[in-house]
């Protein structure tokens, strides 16, 4: 992989985590503030996968295609990605909740626009 | 248009914030500190050849743990309130190819979740990912058919034996060898095979089990008209 690659990678991830703030902060439909939520829930993932890279080596899965006493030689870092699994579930637990809540609100203030739902004002 | 400048102030705000942070995160050439221990101990230490597994289910077991009580938390949350609150969507009569794909899919889609669960130390895979797998099955089959099933408990009843067996596993540990959720202790087999990596298949397929139970809970209470999940 390629330094530009390698760097293109991160700046998706940062644009990501932008561009979900970004719909958080300015959008008002509130299915697609989740929307923009989870996008920034992707982008933070991808930024997490992305640090445990190292150039040249493969999965952290041992599977016959290098020697099984040099594995700390060939494979990238697997922190991360089981940090990001746990990640990724929590996300969408959180995801599921906001999409519930989201539904519940419209359906009390008849609208799905944020700016109506002064209950949640504060 | 307050909004928007607002929203506009604290994204640059942030994006150059990133843009001074990521570039000091300099390419690795080597492994260090946790990282390195676990790529080069792992295989050895769990009998697991997907080192990734070896870290969720056996090194930081119990933080897996703690996940899957979070995942229980938000799903018994959505339930909760779906079910208070049943938001009514009318189960329609399903298109003529939704209702072919729910009659042909399923088994493949099964076999695959099965496979990913079973397999979650010797390939990509594992509990979470299968047990998602396996609740598509159910969301599919359920959008196949204009009625809702009705579980009669039994979700709930697989959720909990799911999870009961988790934290038994673990007290097999302290029984055993005196620590919760040693993963080592039945021996840990040939790295590869199917048969190996400790108590990693158990915890895997039980986390499996409850994940897809969760999940196809959450879907049902999505398309609430009563009966028990």
């Amino acid at each position: 992989m390629s330094t530009a690659f390698y760097w293109s990678i991160a700046g998706t991830a940062a644009g990501l985590v932008l561009v979900g703030l970004w719909g958080v902060l300015t959008r008002k439909h509130i299915l697609r503030i989740a929307l923009a939520f989870t996008l920034a829930d992707t982008g933070a993932n991808l930024l997490l996968v992305w640090s445990g890279y190292l150039p040249g080596r493969t999965a952290p899965i041992v599977d016959g295609t290098f020697p099984a006493s040099g594995i700390a030689s060939a494979v990238v870092d697997p922190l991360p990605q089981a940090m990001v699994l746990t990640s990724i579930v929590i996300g969408v637990a959180v995801a599921a909740l906001f999409v519930v809540v989201g539904v519940l609100a419209s359906r009390r203030t008849g609208s799905a626009d944020v700016r109506r739902m002064k209950e949640l004002r504060w | 248009m307050i909004r928007t400048l607002t929203g506009l102030i604290i994204v640059l705000i942030l994006g150059a914030v990133a843009a001074a942070v990521v570039p000091e995160m300099q390419m690795r050439e080597e492994l260090q500190g946790v990282g390195y221990s676990y790529a080069s101990r792992g295989m050895d230490d769990t009998g697991s050849s997907n080192l990734v597994t070896a870290v969720i289910v056996a090194y930081r077991g119990l933080d897996t743990l703690g996940e899957v009580v979070v995942l229980f938390c938000a799903s018994t949350a959505v339930v909760l309130i779906l079910t208070l609150y049943p938001i009514g969507m009318k189960a329609s009569e399903p298109s003529r190819v939704v209702a072919f794909t729910a009659k042909v899919l399923p088994a493949p889609i099964l076999l695959f979740g099965v496979y990913f669960i079973a397999h979650s130390h010797i390939s990509p895979g594992g509990g979470f990912p299968g047990g998602t797998v396996i609740a598509s099955v159910f969301l599919l089959v359920m959008l196949g058919s204009s009625s809702v099933p009705d579980g009669k408990g039994r979700l709930s009843a697989i959720e909990s034996l799911a999870g009961l067996s988790f934290g038994l596993l673990g007290f097999w540990g302290i029984m055993t060898v005196g620590q919760f959720l040693n993963n080592a202790f039945l021996g840990t087999g040939t790295p590869g095979t199917l048969v190996s990596g400790g108590l990693i298949p158990l915890i895997s397929i039980a986390i499996g089990a409850k994940v897809a139970s969760e999940f196809s809970g959450v879907f049902k209470a999505f398309r609430n008209t009563g009966g028990t999940v």
